[in-house]
């Protein structure tokens, strides 16, 4: 097949052909997300529509080790994400998108390279009228190369000043300033899906633009997401989000690539999905941290990463850390509280008077037989204190869950196997409740 | 002329972490972690709880005094503004009781791995960024699983220690160190089961703080008779 053929044809050369609608606003959104993308490698991004994006890279050459680097990460880049390129490197921003438009490939780093590659090049500028461009070729001008021998102003006069000038600016002879892209204030990106999508697995690689976007533009805005939304549009038009939470604000594509896969693996998806968005709801400034000077053995990706990934895997509630509660019943004293990276945020947990009091505690007291007049656990269990008593709690005895009013008498005692137990005895009888480990 | 190999000194080889004599402890590259018993200490190779190996202990029932016998070393990494893990414990930690031992609790991960415990018990050793991970998997880990930890615990500044049942103690693992607990003489008896160095002859006890029992914290041999049987004679002699 090959470009101007009619449906028709193509249709009959290859019967299982997707035809689709081409979308001139889909088209400059995916301009815009690939723009934003681009904001890793450069500030200085400028949109060339309907599919051109100017990227200025001569102050960065420096940052990723010369332009060749440069070419190497955005071409890299645009391949992961499915995009098909032509590309060129030029002092000047229409030298560069002439030559790219043309096919070259190639980095042309002095002006001098530059203009030469140039004048090789054919006078079809798509830019032009066509009359321009056909007037050119009556007058046996077939290169931008033999327009440097005419005179300029009879060639002003024969195909209007636009051309001439986009020739001038080509050259680096006149100034071309660009308008620089703007990257939004608050981060949102669509994307829709060339085809319906029903395993949540396959939309992480659909979702892989977006993060990819996303990552750019905070390296750009110099920013740190710390929760963005994944919004699902289903083909049935219904909607749903799929809300990704950090542990510590973080701008690296890798891991938050690796928390949606761990979030994809557990969703259940209600219909096919027609088409992403992804939104930063959360984001900070990004502080600034030097760089080691000499090479670290690698430390592992930390705590907070490591929290958030066994998270995401198990469960909000089954990842947590402790937390003092001042109550005097034993099973309201401990409270599990959200792990927080920055655990000085927090005041010190200060030690109670718990001289006796045991590490762990069973989630309800054990009922313990008693025989002889004594409780028995694994064998009859020596009383080593005095009772302690803790009663009272009528202010939550009615509340469902909590532990109510309790009229204990708590010991310490031993069984013939060597275990210390934490038990008491209430109006029911004797019960153990905690383990001295 | 013929030059010889430079010969590699003996003290070098014997300076490496993974070589030791046959009759002496191995010396641990990673600073080990003073376990606060000083008879433990001795007996353990490089005086202290081992950084970046996995401890197995070998314990049947709960109560012993197990916890009694990590809680300093545990202190110490808490205190030293590390994070601590515990992967599936068979109950549930008491707060006061922790933050009493010297354990900042807001540095204190309690995970409820359910049966993903070794996959969580791995995540946590590799990420670096744990300084104590203690695991009470459900289910006893196979070998290679074990082989897993081990690596992923390898050359990270992390006590990684794994609660098995003692009928795992005859089954081989490549925990470099192996410590079966057992109630015995009023205190806790500690038999080291491998370790890196000559065999431990025999079992050692430990007097650990217990409850009730304020007046016997001071860490010391315990009681045995035969000591005190050849004391007596000693001063009658």
């Amino acid at each position: 097949m090959v470009a101007g053929q009619k449906l028709s044809t193509a249709l009959g050369l290859q019967p299982g052909l997707a035809v689709g609608e081409r979308d001139p606003v889909l088209e400059c959104k995916a301009l815009e997300s690939l723009a934003c993308w681009a904001g890793r490698f450069t500030p200085t991004v400028s949109l060339a529509p309907p599919a051109g994006l100017l990227l200025e890279i001569g102050g960065c050459l420096r940052l990723f080790g010369g332009a060749a680097a440069i070419v190497d990460a955005v071409n890299a880049g645009c391949a992961e994400q499915a995009y098909s390129v032509a590309w060129a490197a030029a002092p000047t921003p229409l030298g560069a998108r002439w030559l790219a438009q043309a096919g070259t490939r190639a980095l042309h780093p002095t002006p001098a390279a530059m203009q030469t590659a140039l004048a090789g090049l054919a006078c079809s500028v798509p830019d032009w009228p066509p009359e321009a461009v056909a007037r050119l070729a009556a007058c046996g001008l077939q290169r931008l190369g033999d327009l440097a021998q005419v005179p300029a102003a009879g060639l002003r006069r024969r195909i209007g000043n636009g051309p001439v000038d986009d020739l001038l600016r080509a050259r680096g002879e006149l100034a071309d300033p660009q308008l620089p892209f703007v990257f939004p204030e608050r981060f949102a990106c669509d994307l829709e899906l060339p085809a319906r999508v029903e395993h949540a697995e396959a939309l992480a690689f659909a979702g892989q633009r977006l993060f990819a976007a996303l990552a750019g533009w905070l390296q750009v805005r110099q920013q740190l997401v710390r929760a963005c939304s994944l919004h699902l549009t289903h083909d049935d038009g219904s909607a749903s989000v799929l809300p990704l939470r950090l542990a510590e604000a973080s701008a690296d594509e890798a891991r938050l690539l690796r928390l949606l896969r761990e979030h994809l693996g557990r969703l259940q998806l209600a219909a096919p999905v027609a088409a992403l968005r992804l939104v930063a709801d959360d984001t900070c400034a990004r502080p600034g941290a030097s760089i080691a000077l000499f090479a670290q053995p690698s430390a592992g990706e930390g705590a907070a990463a490591c929290l958030e990934r066994l998270r995401a895997r198990l469960g909000e509630d089954a990842v947590r850390t402790l937390a003092w509660q001042p109550d005097h019943r034993p099973e309201c004293a401990t409270r599990m509280a959200e792990p927080a990276a920055d655990s000085a945020a927090f005041p010190p947990s200060t030690a109670s008077d718990a001289g006796s009091r045991p590490f762990w505690l069973l989630d309800t007291p054990q009922p313990l037989a008693e025989r002889a007049g004594g409780p028995h656990w694994h064998g009859p269990l020596q009383l080593l204190t005095r009772g302690e008593r803790l009663e009272s709690g009528w202010w939550d005895g009615g509340e469902a869950g909590a532990a109510g009013d309790v009229r204990r008498d708590y010991f310490v005692a031993r069984n013939p196997q060597g275990q210390w137990a934490w038990i008491f005895r209430d109006a029911q009888g004797w019960f153990l409740h905690g383990l001295f480990a | 002329m013929n030059v010889a190999p430079s010969p590699v000194a003996l003290a070098e080889v014997l300076a490496r972490g993974d070589v030791w004599r046959g009759d002496t402890l191995a010396s641990l590259p990673a600073a080990a972690i003073p376990s606060g018993h000083a008879e433990l200490d001795a007996e353990l190779p490089g005086g202290g709880w081992p950084r970046g190996n996995l401890v197995e202990l070998l314990v049947d029932r709960g109560g012993l005094g197990e916890m009694s016998l990590l809680l300093p070393a545990l202190a110490r990494l808490s205190q030293a503004g590390g994070w601590l893990a515990l992967v599936a414990p068979p109950w549930q930690p008491h707060a006061p009781a922790w933050a009493a031992a010297g354990v900042a609790l807001e540095r204190l991960v309690v995970v409820d791995a359910g049966r993903q415990a070794a996959w969580c018990v791995e995540q946590l050793l590799a990420s670096g960024g744990f300084a104590g991970v203690l695991a009470w998997p459900a289910v006893d880990l196979d070998a290679r699983a074990l082989r897993r930890l081990q690596v992923a615990a390898e050359s990270r500044p992390v006590f990684a220690c794994l609660w098995r049942s003692t009928a795992a103690a005859h089954s081989p693992s490549p925990a470099p160190l192996r410590i079966a607990l057992a109630a015995g003489g009023g205190g806790l008896s500690v038999g080291i089961l491998k370790r890196r160095g000559r065999p431990a002859a025999r079992p050692l006890f430990l007097s650990i703080p217990r409850p009730g029992r304020t007046n016997l914290v001071v860490a010391g041999p315990a009681f045995s008779p035969a000591a005190a049987r050849s004391a007596a004679l000693a001063a009658l002699a």
